[in-house]
């Protein structure tokens, strides 16, 4: 077998097991946990596509998922709007909203930045906080949106078991996967790979810079917001302090950098390694000691910074490429996917 | 009109011990380049070393001066020579390595939540400390005297940070560090010691800050991100690496977060102070005292 077929069946192997883990975990707790996992890769993918493939630190990704669930849900709830219509329509809107913000930010250099997106962040959380009626839109100021869970089904993206949820974001995640995997492929992507690195040189040589960063900051923008219809019909309840939260923002891009920003797999496999320490920590310890999680968190990130500062991505890709190598021969020995 | 004056005051008084909370800040910055996401933290430590040095001994809360400001300097020195010191090793060509933001901000969870684990979630104040609550009557006005000596001690502390990069050796080489470090290592100056000192220095301002505000402030484990955000947008608007940049700045949120309550409701203070500081940020990133280049 070629290396390109080994890795192939793997990850197919891997999309198939994902899929019929419901088969098998019938617990609703542990259903709602891989949720969520998939849910933070999702946003973490999603976040790459500027953070990891565009070279800047984007800390207020959370505004995205704000827009994107209070479009969705202000529409379904005051104008009957199914979920589905205005999960688009949110995301739309935070792709032109992350194009306006985007456009003057992109200018900045690193700190400057992070800085200017934490800032927008927390000011898109204080303006929701603080507006209770824009019109005929009823915001409901810091008391948050409910979702009444009348009408389920399809239709109106809401269910009563937890196994419909996991199938759409399963799919979501792989298509963004997907979909990364085809950008990092193609101009786009070495555009924002060159001028990630070299935005000088980059320019040099005709790559217009600044526009392909719009395009993946729209792209991302309009990603996110989709995981944040997603997410308020997960909880039914949508509040601006949890759902646009400076903590979100921060653990998408842990995530991001402790799996190795810039890959595709490494959204992925942060996620795969820091949400069941959030989660299980949270259920075990979360009365004896508070904050754990965090705390584990903030180890795992510098240790990892210190002595792979490309993420862990890169010494489990050597591990699987050594394994491959192992069972199927010098010739099965590439590059993993 | 009267009511104006006192909150305009006021304004000044707290708006300084901002700019105090976010002196270290532009003080890292501006040495080592780096947005430091866990000053907020260190202050929160200091308000831990402050509260604990003043309720075990019972010694008036500005003598614990002797105590903090050693021991955070001590702390930020060696933070910075055990954690950041080998990310900027291993991004040497970088000249704003995103990895040690990051990492400043793995270090803020860290202290955070080990706080959080030590000394539970309550919110602690110094009682019956002589200062607490002591007002000063000026004609019909009224103004808090631990305020007035927070005024008192950031206006201090910036003109001896001040005249300490100004005049000694030691801060000359820390502003040549500044301005190209490659040179600098050139010129036979130890890099990286340098950074030590420089982060110990902001920590240290950062424990200064925590003393003026213990005698009237609640201590909490989670205290430092009130003046972490507060403090980044102190630092943009009076320019990033000036020293008085920070203390102005810090007067100008100090008045906007006074004042502005008497015509509009108080929570929307915050949206037009985030609101200027994406202005700024748009108009002018260098802000007010910023040297152009440094953005």
């Amino acid at each position: 077998m070629t290396p390109k077929k080994i890795n192939n069946c793997a990850l197919v192997l891997i999309v198939l097991i994902a899929f019929g883990v419901p088969l098998v975990v019938r617990s609703a707790t542990y259903l709602h946990i891989l949720i969520l996992l998939y849910m933070y890769a999702y946003l973490t993918t999603s976040w790459n596509l500027v953070g990891g493939f565009a070279g800047v630190l984007p800390l207020g990704h959370a505004a995205f998922v704000g827009i994107g669930a209070y479009t969705s849900t202000i529409l379904s709830l005051q104008y009957g709007v199914s979920p589905w219509l205005g999960m688009i329509i949110g995301g739309l809107l935070a792709a032109i909203v992350g194009v306006i913000i985007g456009k003057p930010t992109f200018k900045m250099r690193g700190a400057y930045f992070a800085l200017a997106t934490i800032a927008f962040g927390e000011g898109i959380r204080v303006l929701i906080e603080n507006i209770d009626y824009l019109g005929p839109l009823n915001f409901n100021g810091p008391r948050g949106l409910q979702i009444p869970p009348l009408d389920t089904g399809l239709s109106r993206f809401m269910f009563e078991a937890k196994e419909p949820y996991y199938y759409i974001i399963l799919v979501m995640l792989v298509a963004v996967l997907a979909l990364t995997y085809f950008i990092s492929r193609s101009k786009l992507g070495f555009y924002l790979n060159a001028g990630g690195e070299e935005p000088e040189a980059a320019m040099a040589l005709g790559v217009n810079v600044a526009r392909a960063k719009l395009i993946a900051m729209a792209m991302s923008c309009f990603l996110t917001a989709l995981a944040g219809t997603f997410w308020a019909q997960l909880t039914l309840y949508i509040h601006p302090k949890s759902i646009i939260s400076l903590d979100l923002s921060f653990e998408i891009a842990f995530i991001a950098l402790i799996g190795g920003r810039g890959s595709i797999a490494g959204p992925v496999l942060g996620a795969l390694l820091l949400r069941p320490v959030s989660d299980f920590s949270r259920i075990y310890f979360g009365d004896t000691v508070p904050g754990l999680h965090l705390i584990i968190f903030g180890v795992v990130l510098i240790v990892v910074m210190i002595y792979q500062p490309r993420g862990l991505q890169e010494p489990l890709t050597r591990a699987y490429n050594r394994l491959i190598h192992r069972f199927f021969g010098p010739q099965g020995s590439g590059r993993a996917a | 009109m009267i009511f104006v004056l006192e909150d305009t005051i006021n304004g000044i008084l707290m708006g300084s011990i901002y700019g105090l909370t976010a002196l270290g800040l532009t003080i890292i910055f501006g040495v080592l380049k780096v947005i430091n996401f866990a000053h907020g933290s260190m202050l929160m430590v200091g308000m831990y070393v402050a509260y604990w040095a003043v309720a075990l001994t019972g010694l008036h809360p500005y003598m614990a001066l002797f105590v903090v400001v050693p021991v955070m300097f001590f702390f930020g020195y060696y933070v910075q020579d055990l954690i950041i010191k080998p990310i900027f090793k291993a991004e040497k060509e970088v000249r704003e390595p995103i990895t040690v933001i990051i990492v400043t901000t793995g270090i803020w969870y860290i202290l955070d939540n080990l706080t959080l684990l030590l000394f539970g979630p309550d919110y602690r104040i110094l009682q019956d400390n002589p200062l607490r609550g002591k007002m000063l009557e000026a004609g019909q006005m009224l103004i808090s005297v631990p305020k007035l000596w927070g005024f008192c001690a950031a206006v201090v502390t910036a003109a001896s940070v001040y005249v300490f990069f100004q005049k000694t050796r030691m801060g000359r080489a820390i502003r040549a560090t500044s301005l190209d470090r490659e040179a600098a290592s050139l010129m036979g100056i130890n890099q990286y010691k340098v950074y030590n000192i420089a982060f110990g220095i902001g920590t240290a301002s950062a424990g200064i800050a925590a003393i003026t505000l213990v005698p009237f402030f609640n201590v909490y484990p989670t205290v430092g991100v009130l003046f972490d955000i507060k403090g980044f947008i102190i630092v943009v608007l009076g320019g990033l690496g000036s020293i008085w940049g920070a203390i102005v700045g810090g007067i100008i949120i100090g008045l906007i977060e006074s004042v502005a309550p008497q015509f509009m409701t108080a929570t929307w203070t915050e949206a037009i102070v985030y609101g200027l500081f994406l202005l700024v940020l748009f108009v002018k990133p260098s802000g007010l005292f910023g040297v152009k280049y440094d953005w």
